[in-house]
């Protein structure tokens, strides 16, 4: 039994291994001094600096926060609006809406990106960080739809009756119950639509215009010319915050139902 | 469905203040004073734009690419308001078969005649009617000399049974051919289906001596030591050389190799015509030109930026190789028919 145990151990630190070994080398080689990324020759924090220094860096990073804060604005607005609607009501063609939902979550990103440059050419709409914008509104909505949606389940509507009886009106009831209950899944929502508008590099690729390169559209064109560790320590500062977000989401996603558990 | 879908869609555009336009419809008067340049990483230095926006009070917008597909992919779609772009020598081609280039107006270039003759005038665009090289070098290999035996000058050492596994190749199809082509004393653009097939076998041969096929990071690994020998354009490798030049060394084969040219070219649909010729004139003088190419350790064409160019790196035979070896390179033209004869022995070579 304990030899088994010590067995499934040593079995899981090796997939955990496997999985995260890359990502500890290249955080590793952010801090590695030799221009070459594949040699150590001692620990320096002169890429981080030198990264503050790169206009071209700092503009992409620029162009990424305006573009997964937007995104995610409007994306959160809508996809709770599209999950209560598909939550609270039924009606005619409401199971194809809800399928549609997936749609942008399942189809591949490639055929997204191609299917909205080419929209945007028969509108004669010219390539910007509008358009940059759309698209990532267009994928983000599902993810926050799915997420709200996901919460809505476990809604309890009668907190919402008890509001409306005691003389609330509806806006009241909803601004005061219904999103505050809610809530959890809306920032969760957000939190992972900014992730993954943040992350974006094939859909990015296809819709940015002139002035709208992002992060990883920067890092892809910098990888052409030689990974650099700017390249490490830029990759490694996005996977800090990603973490950093994912584990918020995460988080606000558990706290409702334990304390619910616990009360 | 459909119908709600295109109603939304006009909506949306009208909303923001643009319809359907003509496809192709010239854009008459010199533009704005801006300018949007699509270019790859590294080949514009940041000085060289802040000069000329202090000179010309033109602001210029720069946006990076990582592959000539993606120039056309973004020319293509209509709605790319790009001035410039730098592609490759085939792409030159291609986007001007597709019609998405606009005929230079040389009558308002002023430096035009610092160029060296022997970058203009070639297959992808006779005469230079739609581009002016930017910038150009070779597909050779760089080697460990710790490693590697004798002064190697031949693509040999890449097929020699010494090296096994020690060799990296480019993952590319055209540049693979091109050196078992040329090792074989052939043109690389043969065409001729026995040659090819001779190429492809010794290709197949060759296969067990590579580690592995390349095209990203191949200068890192040749100088992290995982391999001996990596092929490899010159700009890359000429760093690597550069930072240790007693380990590392750059051979452009006497067999002949691969030249390319980047050119810059104006999009069909391009629009701000008056930045457009004032910052093509000003990449052209001598001091200017010289700024961009020391950058990137890739050659100029221009031949009176040569006196501004760092000795070092004139001087550097990786960088800028002899008349008479640069006289054996050949551009990768397009070999029509050839293109699917390759391509079926490159999958061949891929699996097996």
């Amino acid at each position: 039994m304990r030899g088994r145990g010590g067995l499934l151990g040593a079995y899981a630190a090796l997939v955990y291994l496997f999985l995260y070994a890359p990502i500890a080398i290249l955080v590793v080689f952010s801090f590695n001094r030799a221009r070459q990324t594949a040699v150590w020759e001692g620990g320096t924090t002169e890429w981080y600096r030198s990264l503050a220094k790169n206009d071209l860096i700092l503009a992409a990073l620029k162009n990424s926060l305006i573009v997964g804060g937007v995104a995610t604005l409007i994306a959160t607005v809508l996809g709770t609006l599209v999950a209560l609607a598909l939550g609270r009501h039924t009606f005619r063609g409401e199971g194809f809406t809800r399928q549609l939902l997936y749609l942008p979550v399942i189809i591949p990103e490639i055929v997204l990106g191609a299917a909205l440059v080419t929209f945007f050419g028969a509108l004669a709409f010219r390539l910007s960080l509008l358009t940059v914008v759309i698209a990532h509104v267009v994928f983000c909505v599902s993810y926050v739809a799915i997420v709200v949606r996901a919460r809505l389940a476990g809604f309890d509507r009668s907190l919402e009756e008890a509001a409306l009886d005691l003389g609330a009106r509806p806006a009241q009831t909803f601004f005061r119950v219904t999103l505050p209950l809610l809530a959890p899944g809306i920032v969760a929502g957000a939190l992972l639509s900014f992730t993954i508008s943040i992350d974006d590099y094939v859909i990015t690729s296809f819709v940015a215009g002139v002035g709208s390169t992002t992060l990883p559209l920067q890092i892809y064109s910098m990888l052409k010319v030689g990974v650099t560790p700017e390249v490490n320590a830029v990759s490694t500062l996005i996977l800090a915050v990603t973490v950093v977000l994912i584990a918020v989401a995460q988080r606000l996603q558990r706290r409702p139902a334990e304390r619910e558990e616990t009360s | 469905m459909e119908a709600v879908g295109t109603a939304a869609a006009i909506l949306l555009a009208a909303a923001l203040g643009c319809g359907p336009r003509e496809a192709g419809a010239p854009y008459p008067g010199p533009g704005e004073k801006k300018l949007n340049v699509y270019i790859w990483s590294e080949y514009l230095p940041k000085e060289v734009i802040d000069e000329f926006t202090r000179r010309t009070g033109i602001a210029v917008s720069y946006d990076l690419y990582d592959s000539n597909e993606a120039v056309l992919a973004k020319l293509e779609s209509g709605v790319a308001d790009y001035d410039l772009v730098v592609p490759s020598d085939y792409m030159v081609r291609i986007l001007i078969h597709q019609g998405l280039l606009r005929p230079l107006e040389k009558a308002r270039l002023k430096h035009l005649e610092n160029l060296d003759p022997r970058f203009l005038d070639k297959g992808f665009d006779p005469k230079n009617a739609y581009s002016l090289p930017y910038v150009w070098g070779t597909t050779g290999y760089g080697y460990d000399r710790t490693k590697v035996a004798g002064s190697p000058d031949s693509w040999a050492p890449l097929f020699d049974p010494k090296n096994r596994g020690q060799i990296l190749m480019l993952d590319d199809m055209r540049e693979c051919f091109a050196v078992a082509l040329k090792h074989q004393g052939r043109s690389l653009n043969s065409t001729d289906p026995k040659v090819l097939r001779a190429a492809a076998d010794l290709l197949e041969k060759q296969k067990p001596l590579v580690k592995t096929y390349n095209s990203g990071d191949y200068e890192n690994i040749l100088a992290s030591g995982d391999v001996w020998l990596a092929h490899g354009y010159n700009g890359q490798l000429a760093k690597v050389v550069a930072q240790d030049p007693k380990r590392f060394a750059y051979v452009l084969p006497k067999e002949g190799a691969t030249l390319w040219i980047d050119s810059v070219c104006v999009p069909a649909r391009a629009r701000n015509v008056a930045s457009i010729y004032a910052f093509l004139d000003y990449i052209l003088e001598p001091e200017v030109n010289a700024k961009i190419v020391d950058g990137i350790r890739y050659a100029s064409p221009n031949r009176a930026a040569r006196r501004f160019i760092d000795p070092a790196i004139l001087a550097d035979p990786a960088v800028y190789p002899s008349d008479e070896a640069l006289a054996r390179c050949e551009l990768i033209e397009d070999i029509g028919d050839a293109t699917t004869t390759m391509d079926e022995y490159w999958t061949e070579i891929k699996m097996y």
